[in-house]
């Protein structure tokens, strides 16, 4: 077997999400790090809620 | 269990291994075997890559840390969605482009062959060792539940997995994921409810989440910068950020999963998909050995959740443990009213009562827990260090339906076959493509490529039974399985951000630099007291430090 006899079927050849409100991976990424935030941010407000 | 139980068992168990068995059979071409032909949908991605993390181990021993330390360990998952970003955005596209195997093929078409063999090798040694404790971990928790020799649990639960994984492969892998997680939620959830359904009548969402506050159960996020501590959130942060980015990143039982996508696209989906729910999962998990907390303010607690090791003491010396149980009672009774004092106060708006209350149930549990340690040293060594993992198997058998029991076991051998064949598919690829291809027998047939990763895939297995029958774990079970990982993942971790992001070191140098910095963490770990997130920080640095050292050096 040979590494360069493989189909290279798998490259990507557009960039597009598919996502509504969300067309770069940028704005995906930067989604994701909000939710993070929020969560965090939750938690946080739940630790000092009852702790 | 009765009869209901051991048929909702079997019938999940049997016909989700059966299932992948029958859609992937006869499977002769590499490139299906290793990545399911890359046609996996970002759905199934994503669900496979949380159901490899999530092992039965997540679901047995998480909600026991949640009973014991609270909410505190689902900072350890902060550091994942950094992680699956920094994965989506420059690790993925550099496997698909190259459409490699393994990621350590990647490593040789980078530096050379030998630093693809130490990352391989690395590989290999931790998550070999990682399989056996995957095994051992649901094996020894029900075989001691339910009286089942743990040889012949071991075993069994070995075999089934062996077998469906050498024979359908990545595609048998991903399929059977996806319905095992189905069954792991359907399991978690109807506990969650019925755990909810029989706490006190009167007692609110708020009340019970105040008493667990009034135990320490509800401080999720710690801002402490001690550095002994273990789960703060920087250590969450950073510490989990590398564990997470070497396990996601370079460990191939992930990597396998997220190479298969049909596209970039689909595979940047499932990696996004893990991101936003991993977090959640994991606190609702904590949440739920929380609840079963204050479930036991109500209701009596054993002292010793591991009962089996338990009543083999009793026997032994019943006189004197039958008086630490009747104590423990006593003080349970005392605890219960201090409680419903506090509470009652809290909600006539006497805020001195609820202080005193408080303060006293705090005591009196204070005085359960010395009665518990001291129950726990008499019950034997074993059971000290892992009672907490019998914590939520103990509770499902004695409060939850028939049926429901079927389905949770149901849930734990699901959680525990998926993670198990994931693990053995990547270390029968690896060995497969980063050995026997690379080192033996460079120019195979697919058929015969096929062949040996069936044949390494029922190796690794036999390897991961082996070991686990020879297991024995002081630590809490989940902790044992992220300690190993962080003893090896920060020099892997080096070795693949050396290979994207320093383009002017070479083979040789990053070969001796990750040698030398594994030696480092050995001795850290061995010989200092530092919380085990930092060894992956540390091993990552001084691999990368020391190979921009060795480079320099060569070229001058």
């Amino acid at each position: 077997m040979k590494s360069d006899e493989r189909a290279h079927d798998s490259v990507p050849t557009d960039d597009a999400t598919g996502l509504p409100g969300l067309r770069s991976w940028g704005a995906v990424y930067l989604a994701v790090l909000i939710v993070l935030v929020v969560w965090i941010g939750l938690l946080t407000a739940l630790t000092r809620l009852y702790s | 269990m009765n009869a209901l139980d051991y048929i909702v068992l079997a019938g999940t168990m049997l016909g989700i291994a059966g299932y992948g068995i029958w859609r992937t059979r006869g499977r002769r071409d590499l490139n299906a075997y290793l990545k399911g032909a890359g046609k996996t949908p970002w759905l199934v991605i994503g669900l496979s890559v949380m159901a490899t993390q999530a092992s039965a181990i997540t679901f047995m021993s998480t909600p026991g840390q949640g009973y014991a330390d609270g909410l505190g360990f689902v900072q350890f998952y902060f550091g994942v969605p950094l992680a699956m970003v920094i994965i989506a955005a420059f690790f993925l596209p550099i496997y698909r482009r190259l459409n490699v195997y393994t990621a350590y093929e990647f490593l040789g078409r980078r530096f050379d062959g030998k630093t693809r063999l130490l990352g391989a090798a690395l590989f290999l040694l931790q998550r070999g060792l990682g399989a056996g404790i995957t095994i051992y971990a649901p094996a020894i928790i029900l075989s001691t539940v339910f009286g089942w020799r743990l040889d012949v649990t071991i075993v069994l639960s070995g075999l089934v997995v062996v077998i469906y994984t050498a024979s359908g492969g990545s595609e048998a892998v991903s399929l059977t994921q996806k319905y095992q997680m189905a069954v792991i939620f359907a399991g978690m959830v109807t506990a969650f409810v019925v755990l909810l359904v029989k706490l006190p009548a009167n007692l609110s969402l708020t009340d019970a989440l105040t008493i667990a506050g009034g135990f320490h159960k509800m401080k999720a996020v710690d801002f402490s910068v001690d550095v002994h501590r273990r789960y703060t959130l920087w250590s969450g942060l950073l510490g989990g950020l590398f564990i997470q980015l070497s396990y996601s990143g370079t460990d191939q039982s992930q990597v396998q999963r997220y190479i298969s996508g049909t596209s970039l696209r689909e595979s940047r989906l499932g990696l996004m998909f893990n991101a936003l729910c991993k977090i959640p999962m994991q606190f609702f998990i904590l949440l739920l050995g929380v609840a079963v907390f204050v479930f036991y303010q109500f209701a009596p607690p054993p002292i010793v959740f591991d009962q089996a090791a338990w009543s083999r003491q009793v026997e032994r010396n019943p006189v004197q443990l039958h008086a630490l149980e009747a104590d423990f009672a006593a003080l349970h009774e005392r605890k219960s009213l201090l409680i419903r004092q506090w509470l009652d106060a809290r909600h006539a708006g006497d805020a001195q009562g609820e202080e005193h209350a408080r303060a006293a149930a705090q005591d009196v549990q204070e005085k359960a827990d010395a009665l518990r340690d001291q129950a726990l040293k008499a019950a034997g060594a074993h059971a000290t260090g892992n009672d907490n993992d019998y914590v939520f198997i103990t509770f499902i058998l004695k409060y939850l339906p028939h049926g429901v029991i079927g389905l949770l076991i149901a849930a734990f051998f699901g959680a525990a076959l998926s993670s198990k064949a994931a693990e053995l598919n990547a270390l029968g690829s690896t060995t497969t493509v980063d050995l026997y291809l690379h080192v033996v027998k460079r120019q195979a047939t697919d058929a015969h490529s096929v062949a040996a990763s069936r044949w390494f895939t029922v190796l690794w297995g036999l390897v991961a039974i082996a070991f686990a029958l020879f297991a024995n774990l002081s630590e809490n079970l989940i902790q044992a399985v992220n300690i190993l990982g962080s003893i090896f993942y920060g020099v892997m971790l080096g070795l693949f951000l050396a290979a994207f992001f320093l383009k002017w070191i070479g083979g040789t140098a990053i070969f001796w630099a990750a040698l030398a910095a594994q030696t480092l963490v050995f001795v850290l770990y061995f010989s200092f007291n530092i919380s085990y997130l930092w060894l992956t920080p540390i091993g990552c640095g001084a691999c990368l430090l020391l190979s921009m050292a060795v480079q320099a050096a060569v070229q001058s």
